[in-house]
């Protein structure tokens, strides 16, 4: 099994090529060869034909006066002596034997060989020679070759010469086309080589790149400049995956850091309280109040490792979301009730006027959704601020918004908004306890659910949170 | 030695004030950018320790108004520890540089380093005399013998040492020594003097009468 693309080609090329010159050669050599023969046989017809004849010399009348010839005899004796004078060294090679109807031998040529005397048994033509018909059966005797004539009453001719120059020139020809049929393999291979190891060149360019990503530089693109156009495709293809590669590698990158800077603060709050508090004898309260702070940076922890951990089961796609048949209006109001007291501690008041909103999904994971947008809402509210609910039914899909009154989102924060760990402002570091991460699980909760979660904010009029879910 | 601490995150504001109070420095805090520099344009402290991510005005910003105005030392904290953030801290007017998350000895001796580099002084050991001063140690020996002072009392001996040989104003000494939340009483300033004096011999101190006080400095 050849495992090379390259090899391949070359086999079927090779194999292509194998069958069209030997068809070729073979037609070559098969027509060259029947062109031979029956130019031995006319001759020998001719030489049959000059027994007939007139004595040399005078010009040969046509075979087909001469059956008029009543009479075998006379005929026959012409032919006896005429075949008695040739010699096989004077004709040329040509010799003659002759047989009566009986099988006797009346005549034979000089220096014919001894194998050719003996008479063949065939079956005599209806027609004698002459009379349209030419020799009645053609034989080859290793390198000799005997044509066969019947007369009119029944007599066989035999007429023979050596075919070794014949032989050898067709064999010649056959050496002649083998060798060049080989030579034109031999080029075609070569040239069917250079061409697949051309056309397997953009392959080499494309896996010299791929190798290159696979050692870790991800900056690597195939050159499309040169690249054959069916290849194009191709590469375009490879190319926008690398780019995708790399972005979603180096946002990975950035995400980690982006993690492990979140819980940078948590800790040194947690090493300084711990070594400043056991650096020397303190009161009670002193302790306490270390223990406490300890306690709240721990909880920061657990609340940013859990939301990381939530999202990494959601990027891996571990827990399928149910579809299980919801109103997305019950879980709003829960929602709304659990967020009631954070509401009222910031004295925001809250407005939820929903009909029933069927729709299909996990109530669980959309109750997070909701209740994360809530508490946004409230805390980024001013005091004596509004949170509104409402809901809408489509034919194919429900939406639920939740409108808040407070300072709006910039428009160039828009589009980052759902970006994990999104700072609008970069020097601001996280307020109650938010882990950075709630738009950035509301978003990928709500694209498992195959619906969509959307914003619209006028920074000073408030924003509006919009989910989308199939029915 | 008087201090002002920038941080943003309450509880670990809290801690290192502590620290710092341990160690015997006067020291101030601030939540955010703005109160950050609006103190440290006002008073003269000895070292800033400034958090970079700091609501209202970065520490970056803070930084750069304060060098307009004044030389303090400053550390930066970060929780970024980037080559590119350090070198811009750095390159941005601060004295040196620590990453969250960090033990709170190398804190504290790297501010020690700030102090003492900004006196221009190489050594943590001091000598004045038959008196030596450990400023990493916080002790004092005299005449090999270790004489214990409270906590203020170091400070008034450490800062005057650090300043020896210059007259130092009763004011910059309450400037230095007390922190913004400390009753400056008048007379506190005398009692600690008479009480140093009586440990470390008379002439330590010097008084220069309506100036304020002074060690005397070193023989060249």
């Amino acid at each position: 099994m050849i495992t090379s693309m390259r090899g391949r080609m070359q086999l079927w090329h090779g194999l292509l090529l194998v069958a069209v010159l030997t068809g070729f050669g073979l037609t070559a050599y098969g027509v060259a060869r029947e062109e031979t023969w029956r130019r031995v046989d006319r001759d020998l017809e001719l030489r049959v034909a000059s027994l007939f004849g007139p004595p040399p010399g005078l010009p040969s009348p046509p075979p087909a006066d001469m059956p008029r010839e009543p009479r075998p005899g006379n005929m026959r004796d012409r032919i006896v002596d005429r075949i008695r004078d040739a010699d096989v060294a004077e004709t040329g090679g040509y010799y003659f034997v002759f047989w009566d109807a009986n099988g006797d031998l009346l005549a034979q040529s000089p220096g014919t060989p001894r194998e050719a005397l003996q008479r063949p048994s065939v079956a005599m033509p209806d027609r004698p020679f002459g009379r349209g018909a030419g020799l009645a059966e053609v034989r080859m005797r290793g390198d000799v070759r005997e044509g066969l004539v019947s007369l009119p009453f029944r007599e066989l001719l035999l007429v023979g010469r050596p075919v070794t120059a014949e032989q050898t020139a067709m064999r010649k020809l056959a050496t002649m086309l083998l060798l060049g049929g080989l030579a034109i393999l031999a080029l075609g291979l070569a040239g069917g080589w250079w061409i697949a190891t051309r056309s397997m060149r953009p392959v080499a360019a494309i896996s010299e790149a791929a190798a290159k990503i696979a050692a870790g530089d991800l900056s690597q693109r195939i050159d499309a400049q040169g690249t054959v156009r069916e290849f194009a495709p191709l590469v375009e293809t490879l190319n926008s995956t690398f780019s995708r590669l790399e972005a979603s590698f180096a946002q990975q990158a950035r995400f980690t850091a982006d993690a492990s800077h979140e819980l940078r603060t948590p800790i040194t709050v947690m090493l300084t309280q711990t070594q400043t508090a056991l650096a020397r004898e303190r009161t009670a309260e002193e302790y306490r109040d270390s223990l406490e702070a300890c306690q709240r940076a721990a909880q920061r922890m657990r609340k940013l490792t859990e939301a990381l951990l939530a999202l990494a089961r959601l990027d891996a796609g571990e827990d399928p979301m149910r579809q299980e048949p919801m109103d997305l209006a019950r879980v709003a109001r829960e929602s709304v009730e659990s967020v009631r007291p954070l509401a009222e501690a910031r004295h925001v008041a809250l407005h939820c006027d929903l009909e029933s909103l069927p729709c299909r999904g996990d109530a669980d994971r959309l109750m997070q959704v909701v209740t994360n947008l809530l508490q946004n809402a409230i805390q980024s509210n001013h005091a004596g601020g509004e949170v509104r609910l409402a809901g809408e039914v489509s034919s194919k899909r429900v939406l639920l918004q939740v409108a808040d009154t407070g300072p709006g989102i910039q428009a160039t924060d828009l589009p980052h908004i759902f970006e994990r760990f999104y700072r609008a402002d970069p020097s601001r570091s996280r307020p109650n306890g938010r882990t950075g991460l709630g738009l950035a699980i509301s978003k990928a909760i709500m694209e498992a659910h195959h619906g969509e979660i959307r914003v619209e904010s006028q920074p000073g009029a408030g924003s509006t949170f919009t989910i989308a879910l199939p029915r | 030695m008087r201090l002002l601490v920038v941080e943003d995150e309450p509880d670990l504001l809290a801690s290192l004030l502590r620290a710092f109070r341990d160690e015997g420095y006067a020291v101030d805090g601030a939540a955010d950018g703005a109160e950050g520099l609006f103190k440290a344009e006002l008073t003269e402290y000895d070292a800033i320790v400034l958090d970079v991510m700091l609501p209202s005005l970065d520490g970056w910003e803070v930084l750069r108004r304060l060098r307009l105005q004044r030389k303090t030392p400053v550390l930066l904290l970060t929780a970024r520890d980037g080559v590119k953030d350090r070198i811009r801290g750095l390159d941005g007017g601060a004295d040196d540089y620590l990453v969250k998350p960090f033990d709170i000895m190398e804190l504290l001796a790297r501010v020690r380093a700030l102090i003492r580099r900004a006196s221009n002084q190489a050594e943590s050991r001091l000598v004045l005399g038959e008196v030596v001063l450990d400023t990493a140690a916080r002790t004092v020996h005299r005449q090999g013998e270790p004489v214990p002072l409270t906590a203020r009392e170091y400070a008034l001996v450490e800062y005057l040492a650090v300043h020896r040989g210059k007259v130092i104003s009763r004011t910059a000494l309450y400037d230095h020594l007390f922190d913004e939340n400390e009753a400056s009483l008048s007379n506190l300033l005398d009692v600690h003097v008479s009480n140093i004096r009586r440990k470390l011999g008379h002439e330590f101190i010097a008084t220069r009468r309506g100036h304020g006080y002074c060690i005397a400095g070193d023989p060249e």
